[in-house]
C-alpha cells in the first residue's frame, strides 16, 4: 500500500478506514476433514491452541475464532453476554451448546463454519500490510505440526500477497538457472568456443552482481523503501541479463568476424572496438535513459527499479568496453580454430535471410506495417486483471485453497463500504440493512455484517429472543439504550471494527468469493448507483478493500509504464538524433521498438492476455532490447556509408554484420522462455513476453527497419556521409 | 533533609512491619474502617488511542463497600435515565439489573466474564472487586517510596482455579494507611496490561477515593473517574437497593 500515492482515492479511503477502525483484510486458516463433524472437543481444543499461538504472532492484531467470539443469550429475562467457548477443554454438553448457538445464528456461523460443518475457520486480522511474508511464514510454522491430523486451507489477500514473493523467488531462481544453462548452450553452439562463452557470461554475472550490490548499498545508506527488493523487482535480473548479454554477444561475434578477415587478434580487436564503441555506448545510454524515466513514476518502488537497472546497464557498458576487450586480448586465440575460421549456422542463416529479404523491401515493409496496424486494434480489448488468484494455474495449492474457502466458507475476499452518518439514527441503520441486503443478493457474496446486525441481534435478545424484533428499533433512544446495556455486559472493543468512537462512521463488510477485477469494479459501481438511487441524505458511502486498491495500483502501473514507454521513445529519439546527426536516423531508431510495443499490447488484447502490473512492467524489456538492435543496425549502416560502400551492397553487408549478433542475442535470451514452465502465471507471462520481445524486436529491426532503410538507402547514405 | 526524613520513616516502618506477610497486609487493608454507605457524583472520561474523549456523569449510591450499588446516568443526554443496580452475593452470581427508559423495561444482565469492561471503561468487574484471601497468593516484594509515601509492594497472584484475565498484580500499598496508591496488572503472558492510580481525600474519619485513573497500556486507552459531592453515612437502608428505585433519580 505504501507504494501508492496518498492522494489516490482507494489509498485515501483505505488509510481512513485503518485509522478509524482496524486493518480490514483478513487471513483465513480453515481446517477439518471432509465429512467429519468439526464441532468436537478435540478439534475445538486445537482451535483454542492455534488461536493462542496466532495471537502471539507480532504481525497479528486480532484473531477471530470460536474461542474469541461472544454469545448473547436471553434466558429467563436475563441478557447474558459470555464467551462462546469458555475454556479449552469442553464437555460434550458444552460442545452441543456451542453447536446449537451457531445453528441459530447463521450470521456468525457462516463466518467460522463450513456449510457442511466439517471445517472450521480461524480469521487473523493483521496489524498492517508491512510484512505479509513474515505473517504467512509464522502461520505455516504454527500449523505445520497439525497438518497430518487435519486438512488445512489458507486464504485471503494477506495470505496471497504474503505467500507469492517466496514462491516467485524459488521458482525464478530455479527457472533462471535453467534459462542461463540454455543461454550458455546456445552461445556455445554458435560461438563454438568455451572461453568466448565464458567471457560473455562473465560480463553478465559481474553486471548483475554490481547492480544488486548497488541496490543493497543505496538501501543500506538511505534506508529508502524505494530501493527495497519487492515482488515487482523480481524481473530486474532477467531484464539486465538480457540487455548485458547483447553487448557481449555483439563484441565477441564481431571480433570473430574481424579475426576471420584479418587473422590478427590485435587488429581484429581494434576494428571491432572502433566499430562498436559508439553503438555499444549509445545502446547503453538510451536504455539507461529509458529506465531512468521510471524515476518520475508515482509508484515509489519504480524509482528504485529504474535507477538500479540504469546503473546495471551502464556498468555492463563499462565492462563491455574495458574488461571484455582486455580479456579477449589476453587470450591466445587459435586463428585456425573453426570458431574463427568458419561462419556459424546462424551466420549462414542470416546471410540467406538478408538476401531474400532485401530483394522485396517494399512488400516486407508493407507486410510488417499491416501486422502492426492490425494488432494495434487489439489494444482496445486489453483487460486489466489484478485478482491475485489468477496468478496461479488451476491445481496449484494456493488457488485450490482459495477456491475451497470461496465454496465452503464465507469466502476469501472482502469488500468494505465505509458509511458516514449518525449511526444511532434508525433511518441510517435501516439504510445500512437495505444496502447489505442489496450486496448480499450478488451471487458471489456469501455474507455481510455491520453494526446494524449487532443492533438487530441485541434488539431480539432484549425482547426475549422474539424473532419479530430482529429489527432496528424505531427510536434513537432505544438504540442508545442497547449500546449502554451492552457496555455493562460486553466489551466495547467488540464494536471497534464495526463503528468508530463517535458512532459517526461505520463499516459494512461483504465476505465474498474471489472474483475478477472487472467484476469487483462492476459490483462497486452498481452499489454506488443503488445508493444514489436511494436518494438518501442521511448517509454517505465509499468503497474500499484490497481489490479496489489493487485495481488503482494496476491502473497506475499501466499508466506509469505507458508514460515511461512514450517518454523513453522521445528520449531515445533525441539521443540518437544527436549522435547520428540527423532526425531521420533518430526516427528510424525508434521504429522497431515502437512497432514491438504496439504489437505487444495489441496481441495481448487480441489473445486475451490480461494486463497486470507484471505484464506492464515487462514491456521495459522490449524498450531495452528493441533500441539496441536498431542502434546497432543504423550505426553499421552509417559506418559503411562513411567507408564508401555503395547502395547496391550496403544493406546486405549491414544485415550480414548486425543480423548475426542480433539473432544470436535473440536465440540465447530465449533460454529465459524456460519461465513458461512455471506454476505461477506472472512467470509464465514473463517467459512468454521474453520470447515475444526477442522475436518482435529482432524482426522489427531486420524486416521493417531494414526494408525501410533499403527503400530510402540513397538518401540515407548521403545523410550518413554528411 | 527531606530525603533523610523519608528514609528515616521508611526504616521505621520497615522495622515495625518486619515479618508482615502478604496475607497479613491484605487483612489490614480489609480491616480499614470504611463508611457504611456513600452517595457520590462521578464524572467518567474515556480517552482512546487517538486522543478522542467521551465523558459521562453518573450518580451512585453504595453500601457495604460497594456490595450494593445503584448508578443513574445523568449525561450525555442519550443516556440520561438509564440506571443500574448491582447486588453482590457470596454464594451465587451477582445480581445486576438495568432500567432502559426507551424500552420502559428492566432487564437483568449478567457479567459472567469478570474480565468484561465496566460501563465501557478500562476497568473490569474484576478490577472493581476485592481480592479474597482464599483466591490469591499474596506476597510482599519489598518497600518503596511512591510520590513521597512509603509503600509496601504487594504481589497478588491468582490461584489456579480462578477465572481471571491477569497473571499477577503489583500494588503500592501505603504502609501506614493500608490503602492502594498505584497498581500494575499483568496479562496472562506476563506483559503489563493496566496501570492504575488512586487519589484519596480524608472526609470525616475516612480516606475516601476521589479519583481513579486507569490506563490500558496495550490498547492505549484510558479512563479517569472523578468523584464529587461525596456524602457519607447517610443511613441508606438495604431496601433502597431495589429495582423500583432505578426509575427515580435521587436528589
Amino acid at each position: 500500500m505504501n507504494m501508492l500515492p496518498k492522494d489516490i482515492d482507494s489509498r485515501r479511503i483505505w488509510d481512513e478506514v485503518i485509522e478509524d477502525f482496524k486493518y480490514t483484510d483478513f487471513l483465513f486458516v480453515a481446517f477439518g476433514n471432509s465429512g467429519e463433524n468439526i464441532l468436537n472437543p478435540d478439534a475445538l481444543a486445537l482451535v483454542w491452541e492455534l488461536t493462542e499461538k496466532f495471537e502471539n504472532i507480532p504481525h497479528v492484531d486480532e484473531v477471530i475464532s470460536v474461542t474469541t467470539m461472544n454469545r448473547m443469550d436471553s434466558k429467563d429475562g436475563f441478557l447474558e453476554v459470555d464467551d462462546l467457548m469458555p475454556q479449552k477443554h469442553l464437555t460434550d454438553e458444552e460442545v452441543i451448546s456451542i453447536s446449537n448457538y451457531l445453528k441459530n445464528n447463521s450470521n456468525i456461523s457462516s463466518r467460522i463454519l463450513s456449510k457442511e460443518g466439517d471445517y472450521i475457520n480461524i480469521v487473523l486480522r493483521p496489524k498492517n500490510d508491512n510484512d505479509f511474508p513474515g505473517l504467512v511464514a509464522a502461520v505455516y510454522d504454527i500449523t505445520a505440526p497439525y497438518q497430518h491430523q487435519f486438512e488445512f486451507h489458507f486464504g485471503g489477500q494477506p495470505h496471497l500477497t504474503g505467500a507469492i514473493p517466496e514462491l516467485i523467488k524459488t521458482e525464478t531462481q530455479q527457472l533462471m538457472l535453467l534459462g542461463l544453462f540454455i543461454m550458455a548452450a546456445i552461445l556455445l553452439i554458435n560461438l563454438r568456443s568455451i572461453p568466448a562463452v565464458g567471457m560473455v557470461l562473465s560480463v553478465i554475472f559481474l553486471s548483475a552482481l554490481s547492480m544488486m550490490g548497488f541496490m543493497g548499498w543505496v538501501y543500506h545508506l538511505t534506508q529508502t523503501p524505494r530501493f527495497s527488493f519487492s515482488m515487482v523487482n523480481t524481473s530486474m535480473p532477467i531484464v539486465l541479463l538480457t540487455i548485458a548479454n547483447s553487448d557481449g554477444v555483439h563484441i565477441i561475434s564481431r571480433f570473430f568476424r574481424e579475426a576471420r578477415k584479418h587473422k590478427d587478434v590485435k587488429k581484429a580487436l581494434t576494428m571491432t572496438m572502433n566499430q562498436l564503441m559508439l553503438p555499444v555506448f549509445l545502446t547503453s545510454l538510451t536504455t539507461t535513459a529509458a529506465f531512468l524515466t521510471m524515476v518520475s513514476s508515482p509508484i515509489s518502488t519504480m524509482t528504485g527499479y529504474g535507477a538500479t537497472i540504469g546503473f546495471g546497464i551502464m556498468w555492463a557498458w563499462v565492462l563491455s568496453s574495458t574488461y571484455l576487450p582486455a580479456v579477449i586480448n589476453l587470450k591466445k586465440w587459435d586463428m585456425n580454430n573453426a570458431a574463427i575460421k568458419q561462419p556459424s549456422i546462424l551466420e549462414k542463416l542470416i546471410h540467406r535471410f538478408g538476401r531474400s529479404l532485401l530483394n522485396y523491401p517494399k512488400q516486407v515493409f508493407l507486410t510488417g506495417f499491416l501486422i502492426v496496424a492490425v494488432s494495434s486494434i487489439g489494444i482496445w480489448y486489453i483487460n486489466v486483471e489484478v485478482n491475485i488468484i489468477n496468478l496461479f494455474k488451476p491445481g496449484h495449492e494456493i488457488r485450490e485453497s482459495t477456491l475451497f474457502l470461496d465454496r465452503e466458507m464465507a469466502g476469501s475476499m472482502n469488500l468494505i463500504l465505509k458509511v458516514e452518518g449518525d449511526l444511532k439514527d434508525p433511518e441510517v441503520l435501516n439504510k445500512m440493512i437495505d444496502i447489505q441486503d442489496y450486496i448480499s443478493a450478488f451471487p458471489t457474496v456469501n455474507t455481510t455484517f455491520s453494526i446494524a446486525d449487532v443492533i438487530k441481534e441485541m434488539h431480539k435478545s432484549i425482547m426475549d429472543n422474539d424473532p419479530a424484533y430482529e429489527t432496528i428499533p424505531d427510536t434513537r433512544g432505544k438504540i442508545n439504550n442497547l449500546f449502554t446495556m451492552y457496555s455493562m455486559s460486553g466489551d466495547p472493543d467488540d464494536f471497534e471494527a464495526l463503528v468508530d468512537y463517535e458512532y459517526e462512521t461505520g463499516l459494512i463488510t461483504a465476505m465474498m468469493q474471489s472474483v475478477s477485477t472487472k467484476e469487483i469494479v462492476i459490483m462497486a459501481d452498481q452499489i454506488d448507483v443503488y445508493i444514489e438511487e436511494m436518494g438518501t441524505e442521511v448517509l454517505t458511502t465509499e468503497t474500499s478493500g484490497m481489490m479496489m486498491f489493487l485495481k488503482d495500483f494496476t491502473t497506475l502501473i499501466v499508466q506509469s509504464s505507458i508514460n515511461s514507454i512514450l517518454l523513453s521513445i522521445v528520449i531515445i529519439l533525441f539521443i540518437t538524433w544527436i549522435f547520428f546527426r540527423h532526425w531521420k536516423f533518430g526516427l528510424l531508431s525508434v521504429i522497431p521498438l515502437t512497432s514491438a510495443v504496439i504489437l505487444n499490447f495489441g496481441l495481448m488484447g487480441w489473445f486475451g492476455i490480461d494486463l497486470s502490473h507484471f505484464t506492464a512492467l515487462l514491456t521495459s524489456i522490449i524498450i531495452g532490447v528493441g533500441v539496441d538492435f536498431a542502434i546497432h543496425y543504423i550505426s553499421e549502416f552509417i559506418y559503411y556509408s562513411k567507408n564508401g560502400i555503395g547502395a547496391d551492397e550496403i544493406s546486405r553487408r549491414v544485415v550480414d554484420d548486425v543480423g548475426y549478433p542480433i539473432l544470436l542475442d535473440v536465440f540465447s535470451n530465449m533460454g529465459f522462455g524456460a519461465l513458461i514452465a512455471s506454476s505461477l502465471i506472472p512467470l509464465v507471462h514473463m517467459g512468454g513476453l521474453m520470447i515475444f520481445a526477442m522475436i518482435s524486436t529482432s524482426l522489427g529491426t531486420l524486416t521493417i527497419l531494414a526494408s525501410l532503410m533499403e527503400i530510402n538507402k540513397h538518401n540515407l547514405i548521403k545523410l550518413g556521409n554528411g | 533533609m527531606a530525603n533523610m526524613k523519608k528514609l528515616f520513616i521508611l526504616i521505621m516502618i520497615m522495622s515495625w512491619s518486619f515479618g508482615l506477610t502478604g496475607n497479613e497486609l491484605v487483612q489490614k487493608m480489609e480491616d480499614r474502617i470504611t463508611p457504611n454507605d456513600s452517595k457520590v457524583d462521578m464524572v467518567m472520561t474515556l480517552t482512546n488511542k487517538k486522543g478522542k474523549s467521551r465523558s459521562s456523569s453518573l450518580r451512585s449510591i453504595t453500601k457495604d463497600d460497594g456490595a450494593k450499588q445503584i448508578i443513574w446516568f445523568l449525561s450525555p443526554a442519550d443516556d440520561k435515565g438509564v440506571s443500574f443496580l448491582k447486588i453482590e452475593h457470596d454464594d451465587k452470581d451477582d445480581e445486576m439489573r438495568m432500567w432502559l427508559p426507551a424500552f420502559k423495561k428492566i432487564r437483568r444482565i449478567s457479567a459472567k466474564k469478570r474480565s468484561d469492561s465496566f460501563m465501557g471503561s478500562d476497568m473490569s468487574y474484576e478490577d472493581m472487586s476485592t481480592r479474597q484471601l482464599d483466591e490469591f497468593n499474596f506476597k510482599i516484594l519489598g518497600d518503596e517510596i511512591f510520590q513521597g509515601v512509603p509503600c509496601h509492594l504487594l504481589e497478588s497472584k491468582p490461584k489456579e482455579h480462578i477465572r481471571t484475565e491477569y497473571s499477577r498484580h503489583i500494588t503500592w500499598v501505603d504502609s501506614t494507611l493500608f490503602i492502594p496508591l498505584k497498581e500494575e496488572s499483568y496479562d496472562k503472558t506476563g506483559k503489563l496490561l493496566k496501570e492504575k492510580y488512586f487519589t484519596y481525600k480524608v472526609i470525616k474519619k475516612y480516606h475516601i477515593l476521589t479519583e481513579v485513573h486507569v490506563t490500558n497500556i496495550q490498547k492505549n486507552h484510558s479512563t479517569t473517574l472523578k468523584f464529587e459531592n461525596i456524602e457519607l453515612d447517610r443511613g441508606v437502608e438495604d431496601s433502597f437497593f431495589h429495582e423500583r428505585y432505578l426509575k427515580r433519580l435521587p436528589k
